[in-house]
């Protein structure tokens, strides 16, 4: 009997003396030793607090040696309650849990829901307004693969391209900063257009940014990890999953592309803009964790490409829609006009109505379709809002997709899944 | 005069007409130091200066990222802003490390596995309290499934306020609590 | 359709066909602001789900999203919307169920393996059960946790919190003790249908004469909410799509006319060059270095 479980020793027949036999240990299957048991498979507890795990991830993983056999993953470890939370609170109170939801791209989960609420209302938005959230939604996806990209590497055991990806992620919350005075948590998009107005310097800033550093630093990270042999044999044929498997599991953004199907809810169910913007949905061919990485990486390119395309083509313009029932007023116009005073007071306490009704809204996030189903009853506060994670379903995927793999795959399953666990929870 | 164009950090010297802009460091000091190392060949200080020169400068964080906080967490971590010239590196293991970074919402469900890697830190171990959802709840306060404060918890030295704290602002902390450690002036904490 | 919302394709005869292909156990199908909402009987539900995955013309693929709503005034209280998803007619739906605490809803983690998770959270979070799904453990709220912390009368604040017991060397739970309650104001306008009674004014008319005014608001809500637009979303909706026949911008290359509308004061915008134009001569300021008041 073998004190490594799951490695069998073979039966000692080549032995001479039964008693050494005894002493090393070694078990004859007539005669086993009292006290011994076989044990086939033993459990490992991954996370809470383990630095590969993204966050807060505990997976009660079921090994047979270094082979994964089952997949455990318990969740909940961040359940804050917002969808509890959001009854209580205004519509625009409840926007700011929307940044803390995926904090690595906040502004795309203010995306989703501005979207629901202004689908509610049935206001317009200025042409200006949805250019500068598509602009935005954008720079928010470079900065989330920066960040996936980078740990993703340094998950599978390169540490340099990740000091590069940080460099640019930092130059991303300068530019958030500059336009919304926040680094993370920005609350820039509000129903009905955006906050407040970009300086002009801060889009040559970013034009600028775009040409030249952008390219540099990625180009050159990214070349250090795609054709590294060492980063392919971790990834490649890592998690293979079929079409059918990627549909039936209810998968959305790059996990589902790389698994081949063609699904980009920018391209199929445009929003604000991103039908004018002309760009390429990149596709994996063998669904594994190197697809989903590659499919990331082009995705950046895309992105820096509308965002190019945002800044030739940006109309001036008003920020915001003029309806004074839900946009609170400049602060220029609360000077000079009771009425506007008198609404803005208004939009802050009570805030606004909306219509009663029920709105399912996604937006493709960097992470995938992140949709909120929000009912409203009429009132000043959401009856109900859930929202649809990106994380629930790709990480419930996780059991069947790292069945069969050797323990140190996990964290690269997981880097590729791109899980964060401030929206799987909420 | 017109504007000066530079590129790269502005120079730190000191002005010729003798302005304390920028406070040179005590040579005379070194000088001294420096002539009894070579004199004697040892140093003679005390044990407790010796400890906290020790304990300030080698800060070993055990990373307990939560929630949004852990992103600046990283952050202060990468070039830009690297933690690491006060040396002050992370550390995945709790046994290892002398302080932890509590960064995020503490949810019920997760208290216990804090109060577990604090317990398996060596003494002396510090706690920074990052970000307003540790610090006391901050957004969450009311929900249902937050713990109101880290501080229920596990007894903390340093609470950085933000919601999330600038990477600066954690750096900050971090020298704080360097700060808070030379001036607590004793071998046990 | 004004709003900037994802536009995916029109509902077209989605109704008709699911109507076709349901059956009986289809209750109700409507389409409201937009989306189609099918409302189908529990018993019925499993059919119904294969029926609109494999129907040609219907083809949803794809389960998104499973959502439970709590209305604690209906009899079957609660709702639980399925969002699906077709991705080749680029089309939502959703499929609404009613139940109560008691009645299982039959699981459809046969058809989609996905649901598994999703219906453990409507599960923890609304306690609507869940018939055939094999792993119907809590998932979001801690272990050992009681109550569903979503539907309208468990308290937003709970009933226990947490604290490290210096006496039993843990962590224990203990009842709520907050330093300060959460700050909720009432914004219901007693001119637009307030259900209570103003300070002042009970004595002004007798229970005869006003009933339903004596007797409080039946199940009110746990959080005060403001009065009630009178519209629904989906008339806004329509009345503003009489007014105005805007479609929205379909190709790319669509050229557009930029339009300058408001100046510069009013957006915030900053200028191109904003030290185009040199300050005014201050005599009371003598010009130094330039290098900041720290140089």
């Amino acid at each position: 009997m073998s004190h490594i479980p799951g490695v069998e020793v073979a039966p000692a027949t080549t032995t001479v003396d039964p008693y050494v036999d005894e002493l090393l240990g070694v078990q004859s299957p007539a005669h086993p030793t009292e006290g011994d048991v076989t044990i086939q498979n033993y459990t490992i507890n991954f996370g809470p607090q383990h630095p590969a795990a993204h966050g807060v991830l505990r997976l009660v993983l079921e090994l047979d040696g270094e082979i994964i056999e089952r997949v455990d993953p318990h969740v909940g470890l961040l359940h804050r309650g917002t969808e509890k939370l959001i009854e209580y609170k205004t519509y625009a109170q409840a926007l700011p849990y929307f940044d803390r939801l995926d904090y690595c791209s906040p502004m795309c989960m203010e995306h989703s829901y501005v979207l629901a609420v202004e689908k509610l209302l049935d206001i317009e938005v200025p042409l200006r307004a949805q250019y500068l959230r598509v602009f935005f939604a954008e720079l928010t996806r470079i900065s989330n693969h920066m960040l996936n990209l980078g740990s993703h590497v340094m998950d599978v055991g390169a540490m340099t391209p990740n000091l590069w990806l940080f460099e640019i992620r930092e130059d991303c919350l300068n530019f958030f900063e500059r336009a919304s005075g926040a680094r993370m948590h920005h609350n820039y998009m509000r129903p009905g257009g955006v906050h407040q107005d970009v300086p002009l310097k801060l889009l040559t800033d970013i034009a600028d940014w775009l040409d030249t550093r952008l390219p540099r630093l990625f180009e050159d990270a990214i070349s250090l990890v795609a054709d590294n042999r060492i980063f392919k044999q971790r990834n490649v044929d890592i998690a293979t999953v079929s079409r059918d498997d990627a549909i039936a599991w209810g998968f959305s953004g790059p996990m589902i592309r790389a698994a081949g199907i063609p699904w980009d809810l920018r391209k199929q169910q445009p929003y604000d803009v991103y039908a004018r913007m002309d760009f390429e949905v990149p596709v994996g061919t063998r669904g594994d964790c190197y697809d989903r990485f590659m499919v990331r990486v082009e995705e950046v390119r895309q992105s820096a490409r509308i965002m190019k395309q945002c800044l030739a083509e940006m109309p001036e313009g008003p920020i915001a829609s003029d309806d004074r029932k839900v946009v609170p007023p400049k602060r220029s116009e609360m000077k000079r006009s009771m009425e506007a005073l008198i609404h803005h007071f208004k939009l802050y306490t009570e805030g606004y109505h909306v219509p009663a009704g029920e709105v399912y809204v996604a937006t493709e996030s960097p992470k995938g379709e992140f949709g909120v189903f929000l009912v409203s009853d009429g009132t000043n506060k959401p009856y109900r809002c859930k929202i649809r994670p990106t994380a629930f379903s790709h990480l419930q995927a996780a059991d069947f997709m790292s069945r069969g793999h050797m323990l140190a795959d996990t964290t690269a399953i997981l880097g590729a899944m791109d899980i964060v666990f401030g929206e799987c929870d909420r | 005069m017109g504007v000066e164009l530079h590129s790269g950090p502005v120079e730190l010297k000191a002005r010729p007409d003798g302005g304390a802009a920028v406070v040179a460091p005590d040579q005379e000091y070194f000088d001294s130091l420096n002539g009894e190392l070579t004199d004697k060949g040892f140093l003679v200080t005390s044990t407790e200066e010796l400890f906290q020169w020790a304990r300030t400068g080698s800060l070993w964080w055990m990373t307990f990222g939560l929630a949004c906080c852990a992103v600046e967490m990283i952050h202060v971590n990468m070039p830009r802003y690297d933690l690491e010239r006060f040396g002050a590196a992370p550390r995945a293991s709790p046994r290892q490390s002398d302080v932890m970074i509590v960064a995020g919402t503490l949810c019920n469900k997760m208290a216990p596995a804090l109060r577990k890697v604090y317990d398996q830190m060596s003494e002396p171990k510090y706690v920074i309290s990052m970000g307003s959802c540790a610090n006391g709840g901050g957004y969450y306060h009311y929900s249902y499934s937050v713990v109101r404060g880290c501080d229920r918890i596990v007894p903390v030295d340093i609470y950085v306020p933000g919601c999330p704290p600038t990477a600066e602002a954690l750096l900050y902390g971090v020298m704080q609590l360097q700060r808070k450690i030379r001036r607590s002036g004793s071998i046990e904490r | 359709m004004r709003a900037p919302a994802p536009a995916y394709a029109a509902a077209g005869d989605t109704i008709a066909m699911a109507t076709r292909a349901i059956g009986a156990g289809l209750v109700d199908a409507v389409e409201l602001v937009g989306e189609v909402q099918l409302h189908v009987h529990r018993d019925a539900l499993v059919p119904a789900m294969i029926a609109l995955r494999d129907t040609p013309g219907l083809e949803y693929q794809q389960l998104m999203e499973i959502a439970g709503v709590d209305y604690p005034q209906r009899a079957e209280r609660f709702d639980v919307v399925y969002n699906l998803l077709s991705l080749t007619r680029n089309h939502r739906v959703q499929v609404h169920v009613a139940t109560d605490e008691e009645h299982p809803i039959p699981s459809v983690t046969g058809i989609w393996p996905v649901a598994g998770w999703l219906e453990r959270e409507v599960y923890d979070l609304y306690g609507v059960l869940f018939e055939g799904n094999k792993d119907l453990r809590r998932i979001l709220t801690d272990y050992g946790f009681r109550g569903h912390p979503l539907r309208k009368d468990f308290p937003m604040t709970g009933y226990t919190e947490l604290r490290y017991s210096e006496e039993e060397k843990r962590v224990v739970y203990q009842p709520v003790q907050l330093a300060q309650d959460f700050r909720t104001f009432d914004f219901l306008s007693p001119w637009e249908g307030a259900e209570y009674i103003l300070p002042g004014d009970e004595k002004a008319k007798p229970a005869s004469a006003a009933p339903a005014a004596a007797s409080p608001a039946p199940a009110a809500l746990p959080q005060d909410k403001g009065a009630p637009t009178p519209l629904s979303a989906d008339q806004v909706r329509k009345a503003d799509a009489e007014g105005s026949a805007k479609e929205a911008p379909k190709a790319s290359s669509e050229p557009y006319a930029k339009t300058t509308a408001d100046s510069t004061a009013d957006t915030g915008k900053g200028s191109a060059e904003p030290d185009a134009t040199p300050k005014p001569a201050d005599p009371d300021v003598i010009p130094t270095a330039g290098k900041g008041q720290n140089q």
